[in-house]
């Protein structure tokens, strides 16, 4: 295993993935911190308003200029729910020095400008730029109000809303437009010096470059010696959904021409290896071409061109997803539910549960072969505090069994349908 | 095999023309364990009217059919499906249909010879009963319904309408509920039988592999036996100038959807490399993150991120594609109107053009990462006749005077479109 973790200061760690598959380094500065009502726009805001400037790149055009030259370096940034945690993200992505043209260096440039931009922002009297902020607060409210344009991500939103009704996994990343008002560029440099001080941070490397070396240029960086230690909160799993006696259907209308459906399960487990149990039951469920949903809803039945199911390891929930004609709601309901039936009482194929396996092992065999996968897998591990390599991730999904399986489905319950009509 | 390098990004490929006509690239890339492969032929949408292989007349089938082959071709005579087979041998496999063609592939890291088995195999014996296609109606009419709700689909079906009479660009790839009804298996029989002659395929694959071991390997698993043969298409001559201006559709969205569009002369010269690489100059230059005019409609609220900038072309239809998201698209349109006429009038800048021109650059390095998008990359070019290479061999090529002579050729706001997508 080519990964390497190396502690900066408390709460704050480099994880170097020295490898020679890729033209390009990737570089990411991850900044993680609980989710919650107070702070979810305001943190969804940090990283639209920090790409706008930095004290030596004052403005997004400055900063464009800059990575153009530096042979379109891509600088990326956004917001994301993992379990009950707020992590906002930063990307660069450069050309690796082998491949340029003229003998150059941009190694030691990169890493510099991508820390510049996060954690030397553009400050004036210990605020933000004000004309920035407006614009960037009018640019959230679009996203916001913009959460109808997708239909199947917006489906799949108001099932975990309605799952998790006031609670943090409830709550949509990019936040409220109803918080946009109160915040100004005082109180959003306050949750931003806090975040920087008390939140955990990791930044990840991946490409063709000595470790030593990215130790250094990090390690001597002046903005990373300013940040202090810190003892960050986060989450490993979190809260669970309110359980009820009922199956908690919702129904609502948009003029759309096809209906989604969204199923929200619950599943138990209590502990890593039942969670390893419950990505086999949800592969054989929903995981591809030739698990049940894909089987019996779409080849057999026709009914639909999408169906399968995804397990979210930190919250035990999978979401069952199919597009249907909004006519055959009961009867792809129907189907479904039977498909849940059946792998409760075993009635799935020694072939289907190795088919499961070979699906999920593939997969992991892709991960070093992708550069930003590798980074997601990683920090999945570094949340989750475990330490699995691909060989042992690989060995404990070989080792389920079918008595597993089915002890787990016992437990497996609908908690939510949500149905998007016409 | 031929071999051929680039120094830039220290890669090289092997090609090599069968017997049969079959093409074949396969792009050794050492160090990765995901292996990928990709089997094409040149049969898309566009391709509606020709005269069927045996046959001496010509032929219109309906919309939609290059597609439904390409759901079809999964099914096996024995009852199984070759997806479902592929994906018990952990391999990931997929289908996809373009304007211009077909293309079947997987990636494995596990079983690559028996999946290899299964693609050839497929790929090369269709089995199509009046159940099963009447079957697929049902999954292919919610597949287009699905696109029917998207508003980024509807904006580009939009656009290339605006633009297009008679080029059959202009219909959606998967057809209509109606269009699909009407397909039965004697059409998909004769389009198979014209259009999947191995002389009208490509196979490209990239991962690490030995080639010539390679290629013994896929020898091994033809078993077609076609007579080489020139396919005799008929496109209609499609007018220079466009249809109509503008399209504003009412969809469901929060959020306004707009694609700019200009019209351009299918170019079939050696050329279409070099002017591609101007052309995207010229549209970082107007609209990139850098730009004065992005900076301004960034800044005036009414866009919050580049849009997405192309180039499409085949040798039947080119066009450029300005495609975003924004609160009043017309003032995009306006600010990009007096952006090209200042830039006719004046020329491109020098230094911009440089700096862009560099990133440029990193865009195409970074094509390189992974070998699904080298091998897609590859299939795609090789139906337009263009080693991908290419990119990066004329990219010296490639003046501030030309691309000043390509910003007023292709730039024609009389050839402008704009298709806009906006709330009710």
């Amino acid at each position: 295993m080519n990964y390497n973790k190396i502690n900066i200061k408390e709460g704050i760690n480099l994880h170097i993935i020295p490898t020679n598959k890729f033209k390009t380094n990737l570089l990411s500065i991850f900044i993680t911190t609980p989710l919650s009502r107070q702070t979810v726009t305001k943190n969804a805001l940090i990283p639209t308003i920090l790409r706008r400037g930095s004290n030596n790149l004052k403005t997004q055009e400055e900063i464009s200029k800059y990575l153009e030259e530096m042979y379109g370096a891509s600088f990326d940034c956004g917001i994301e729910k993992i379990g009950d945690n707020h992590v906002i993200k930063f990307y660069l992505e450069t050309i690796n020095d082998t491949y340029l043209p003229d003998n150059e260096t941009i190694l030691k440039a990169s890493i510099e400008t991508l820390i510049d931009i996060v954690f030397n922002p553009k400050i004036e009297n210990e605020k933000f730029d004000k004309i920035y902020l407006d614009t960037e607060k009018e640019n959230l409210r679009q996203i916001i109000e913009g959460k109808i344009d997708n239909k199947a991500v917006y489906s799949l939103n108001r099932c975990i809303e309605e799952m998790y009704k006031n609670k943090p996994y409830g709550l949509y990343k990019f936040g409220y437009a109803e918080d946009l008002e109160a915040i100004d560029e005082e109180k959003l440099y306050n949750t931003y010096k806090t975040l920087i001080s008390e939140s955990k941070i990791d930044i990840f490397i991946s490409g063709k470059v000595e470790i030593k070396q990215v130790e250094d240029i990090i390690k001597q960086n002046n903005q990373i010696r300013k940040l202090d230690d810190r003892k960050p909160q986060y989450i490993s799993s979190g809260q669970r959904p309110e359980s009820k006696e009922n199956i908690n259907e919702v129904t609502e209308s948009m003029q759309i021409t096809q209906g989604k459906l969204v199923l929200g399960l619950e599943v138990q487990t209590k502990d890593l290896e039942e969670k390893y149990v419950a990505l086999v039951y949800n592969a054989i469920l929903g995981g591809g071409a030739s698990s049940k949903l894909f089987q019996n809803v779409r080849e057999k039945a026709s009914l639909a061109y999408t169906a399968g199911s995804n397990y979210i390891k930190q919250k035990d929930n999978i979401f069952i997803r199919c597009g249907i004609e909004i006519k055959n709601y009961q009867k792809a309901l129907q189907i479904i539910k039977q498909q849940l039936q059946d792998i409760q009482k075993g009635e799935f194929s020694e072939e289907e549960l190795e088919n499961a396996k070979t699906t999920i092992i593939s997969t992991i065999k892709f991960i070093p072969d992708e550069q930003d996968t590798e980074i997601t897998y990683y920090f999945g591990q570094e949340l989750a505090n475990t330490k699995i390599s691909f060989e042992e991730y690989i060995d404990k999904i070989n080792s389920i069994t079918k008595e597993q399986i089915v002890k787990l489905a016992q437990d497996v319950a609908i908690n939510t349908i949500y149905f998007l009509k016409d | 095999m031929q071999e051929i390098q680039n120094q830039k990004v220290k890669e090289k490929i092997y090609k090599q023309k069968l017997e049969n006509g079959l093409n074949v690239i396969i792009i050794p890339k050492k160090d990765i364990s995901k292996k990928y492969i990709i089997w094409g032929t040149n049969f898309g949408s566009i391709d509606n009217e020709f005269i069927p292989t045996g046959e001496k007349v010509a032929t219109k089938i309906p919309d939609g059919v290059a597609h439904f082959l390409e759901h079809k071709l999964f099914e096996q005579k024995n009852g199984t499906n070759s997806l479902d087979i592929l994906s018990a041998l952990g391999v990931d496999a997929n289908a996809y249909t373009t304007n211009d063609h077909t293309a079947y592939l997987f990636e494995a890291t596990d079983n690559f010879y028996e999946a290899l088995d299964e693609l050839m195999n497929y790929v090369q014996n269709p089995y199509f009963t009046d159940e099963n296609v009447e079957k697929e109606k049902g999954i292919i009419a919610q597949e287009i319904n699905m696109y029917d709700d998207d508003p980024n689909w509807q904006v580009y079906m939009n656009v290339l309408k605006l633009m297009y009479k008679d080029n059959p660009i202009n219909i959606d790839i998967a057809g209509t509920v109606e269009s699909i009804n009407s397909i039965n298996k004697e059409i998909l029989y004769k389009a198979y039988n014209t259009f999947y002659n191995l002389s009208n395929m490509t196979l490209v694959a990239c991962g690490d592999f030995e080639q010539d071991k390679l290629l013994e390997e896929i020898k091994k698993r033809i078993t077609k036996n076609d007579e080489k043969q020139e396919i005799k298409r008929i496109y209609k001559q499609e007018q220079e100038q466009v249809v109509s201006q503008e399209k504003i559709l009412k969809m469901e969205v929060n959020n306004p959807l707009y694609i700019i569009g200009f019209k351009d002369k299918p170019i079939n010269s050696k050329e279409k490399v070099k002017k591609y690489i101007a052309v995207q100059i010229i549209l970082y230059m107007l609209l990139g993150k850098s730009s004065e005019t992005y900076k301004k409609l960034y800044e005036q609220g009414n866009i919050m991120s580049q849009p997405d900038l192309d180039y499409e072309f085949s040798n039947q239809y080119a066009h450029v594609l300005i495609i975003g998201q924004a609160k009043e698209p017309k003032e995009v349109v306006n600010e990009l109107k007096n952006t090209i006429q200042k830039y006719q009038q004046n020329g491109l800048e020098q230094q911009h053009f440089n700096r862009i021109k560099k990133k440029i650059y990193g865009d195409y390095i970074m094509q390189y990462n992974d070998v699904g998008t080298i091998a897609r990359m590859f299939l795609a070019d090789s139906f337009k006749e263009i080693n991908s290479f290419e990119y990066l061999e004329q990219y010296d090529e490639v003046t501030l005077e030309y691309t000043n002579q390509i910003l007023k050729d292709t730039f024609n706001l009389r050839q402008m479109v704009v298709s806009i997508v906006k709330g009710k």
